[in-house]
């Protein structure tokens, strides 16, 4: 059992969820995440992603079933372990959820402030050197969430998960509504921060691209659970509907080539 | 996962040139550094008695380290070069030394922000009062357009404004009215008791009943209830960029949203009001036959005679003129809401806050104009 809790950061078994008035979204869903891979998450538009990331998150309490993160369960009542837990994940959100009322330096700097134990100067130094690290300059601090461009919000929101330097990062749909070229800048960025230190990633995302930069394995959510978890060449010779017409056709040749 | 406390060991080697060697070892961490606080601020002491070229560093040992490690260590060695560590932790250590470089803005202070402040305020202000005469300017055109094509208007929000504003107001308002047209008519009671003109209560509370209480209750409460509702509605679709996309699909902001919910409040609010006046009213008679003995069949006989019909009117005009002011005021605050959450917050605050004196400010130029009337 230590040994896989240090190995595995999410262990999901048996996972039942529901949406709404007792739809059932996800049913006897198995799913495992290493403690050093980057693991995408893929499935068609409203097979779930975004809410089986809730339930790891736990935003969403599931119907049924088992969701581990770092060996805890959202349920546990040591309060202190949940929190602890908590700050090791970083979470980036579809479209950023950055707080409207702070400035983009306070908004990387609240976690930091929130934890508590670091000096102003230390936070100011930390929160530098998390815009550094998604490419944004010292001026950008001061600019209001309302005032950046869609890819200034996901690095925004990305240095912001950063900013505890989190054990896990969770990513929906990072370079969703990125050009190529910042959604390729995306992809070199979090492989050069997971060189100095290597978190966990679970990724949603549709971009061919991005999935056969950096992923280690893809797992594929259809018919209501995980029917799939492997590594890309793998996954890819399956016969089924979805992964054919995911990772068939003129688009995946396309990226495949590039890769 | 196994973690180890960051530690540090120094030593001191006398005939050195180089005569104090660092050595880290453990997780550099936020959690590593926090366990042994007290330990690494003695160092720090330590370390910075000395310059920063006579120390060496080992940093070889080091397992994790994090922002928070880092920047301990890059603090403690002041940029010297004598240090072994592993390329992986040296890049993070680059990173944090380069954020710890970036200068802090000094706050410099302006002798003349006093001015500054005050011209701003002023041409805030200013644009202010602006953007309320055209937006009233803008509503007068689209009301003008609207009697010319009857069928563009936005019949369902107008009437769900009715409905929201004004029926779902009904209960608040009305039970407010019955408890104030009690205490009114106790209190005009006892002193009119004492002069034996007990009939008069019934002059002095029904003029004042239908001519100022019942519209003022109605619109106080409507601005607290429906104002603060319509600022922040559409200052919430002022965060959502709703706004925008509307009046980029050619849909004017004033005529869809602003228009039905004006004119909703200026047609529920008189209706409100004259429902506030009968319950007012019907605090007044039950009070009436309690304390003076005034029969509820006599109350309702002298109401005619006491009341000139003209003061009914005049309150129910003045309803719409509050309604309208009540709105309006929201709709003009709710448009100006910057897209954050503070800006809302500030915008429905002022909102009700400027409906409710201005309300109150119009019901004081009513009176002065209309003081030879009823
Ligand atoms: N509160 C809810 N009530 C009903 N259905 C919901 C609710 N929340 C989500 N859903 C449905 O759940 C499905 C999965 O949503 P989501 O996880 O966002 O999909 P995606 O995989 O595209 O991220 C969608 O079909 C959505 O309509
Ligand atoms: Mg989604």
């Amino acid at each position: 059992m230590a040994d896989d809790l240090d190995k595995y950061v999410i262990e999901i078994e048996g996972l039942v969820n529901t949406v709404g008035p007792g739809i059932i979204l996800h049913r006897d869903l198995n799913l495992k995440v290493r403690r050093d891979e980057v693991l995408s998450l893929v499935g068609g538009s409203g097979s779930g992603k975004t809410q089986l990331l809730r339930v790891i998150l736990g935003l969403k309490r599931p119907k049924a079933g088992r969701a581990h993160v770092f060996g805890v369960s959202w349920d546990d009542p040591n309060v202190k372990k949940v929190r602890d837990a908590r700050r090791r994940m970083g979470m980036l959100f579809q479209n950023g959820a950055l707080y409207s009322a702070l400035t983009v330096y306070d908004n990387i700097a609240f976690p930091l402030r929130e934890r508590g134990g670091l000096a102003e100067e230390d936070i100011r130094a930390i929160v530098n050197t998390k815009l550094a690290q998604v490419e944004l300059e010292p001026r950008h601090g001061k600019l209001l969430p309302a005032n950046l461009s869609g890819g200034m919000v996901k690095r925004v929101s990305l240095a912001r998960a950063l900013a505890l330097s989190p054990d896990l990062l969770i990513l929906d749909e990072p370079t969703a509504g990125l050009d190529p070229d910042r959604s390729e800048g995306f992809v070199r960025l979090i492989k050069r921060l997971r060189e100095d230190h290597r978190f966990a990633v679970v990724m949603v995302t549709h971009d061919l691209d991005t999935l056969f930069e950096l992923t280690d394995r893809v797992a594929v959510l259809a018919d209501q659970h995980i029917i799939a978890c492997d590594t890309l060449a793998v996954v890819r010779a399956m016969d089924h509907k979805f992964v054919q017409n995911f990772f068939g056709g003129e688009r995946g040749r396309r990226a495949l080539e590039h890769s | 996962m196994p973690s180890r406390d960051a530690a540090l060991e120094i030593k001191t080697l006398a005939q050195d040139p180089v005569p104090l060697r660092a050595r880290a070892s453990g997780d550099w961490t936020f959690h590593g550094l926090k366990e042994r606080s007290e330990d690494f601020a003695r160092h720090l002491v330590e370390i910075e008695k000395q310059p920063a070229d006579r120390i060496a560093w080992d940093l070889t040992g080091v397992g994790e380290l994090d922002d928070a490690g880092a920047v301990w260590l890059v603090r403690a060695m002041r940029g010297s070069q004598r240090v072994d560590v592993s390329q992986g932790h040296r890049e993070i250590l680059n990173q944090v030394g380069q954020g710890l470089l970036v200068p802090q803005e000094p706050e410099r202070f302006d002798p003349l922000s006093g001015v500054v402040w005050t011209g701003e305020a002023a041409a805030g202000a200013a644009e202010h009062l602006r953007d309320g005469i055209s937006l009233l300017g803008q509503l007068a055109l689209d009301v003008a357009g609207m009697v010319r094509r009857p069928r563009e208007f936005p019949m369902r929000e107008f009437s769900a404004g009715i409905f929201r504003s004004g029926v779902t107001a009904l209960p608040v308002t009305m039970l407010v009215g019955f408890l104030v047209g009690i205490v009114l008519t106790y209190l005009s009671a006892l002193q009119l008791k004492r002069y034996g003109a007990d009939l008069l209560v019934i002059n002095i509370v029904g003029v004042g009943v239908v001519r100022e209480l019942g519209p003022m209750l109605a619109s106080i409460i409507s601005a607290g209830r429906s104002g603060s509702a319509i600022t922040a509605q559409l200052g919430v679709m002022r965060v959502t960029e709703e706004v925008e996309a509307l009046s980029v699909m050619g849909i004017s902001i004033t005529s869809r949203l602003v228009l039905p919910r004006v004119l909703a409040l200026a047609v529920a609010l008189p209706l409100v009001s004259f429902c506030t006046d009968i319950a007012a009213l019907a605090g007044a008679m039950l009070v009436s036959s309690f304390t003076l003995g005034i029969s509820p069949g006599a109350f309702l006989q002298a109401l005619p005679q006491a009341v000139e019909v003209v003061n009914f009117w005049i309150g129910i005009g003045k309803s719409v003129a509050f309604g309208f002011a009540v709105a309006f005021v929201a709709c003009h605050y709710g448009l100006r809401v910057l897209p954050n959450t503070d800006s809302l917050a500030v915008g429905v605050t002022r909102s009700v806050v400027a409906a409710i004196t201005g309300v109150i400010i119009l019901d004081a130029v009513f009176a002065i104009m209309l003081r030879n009337i009823g």
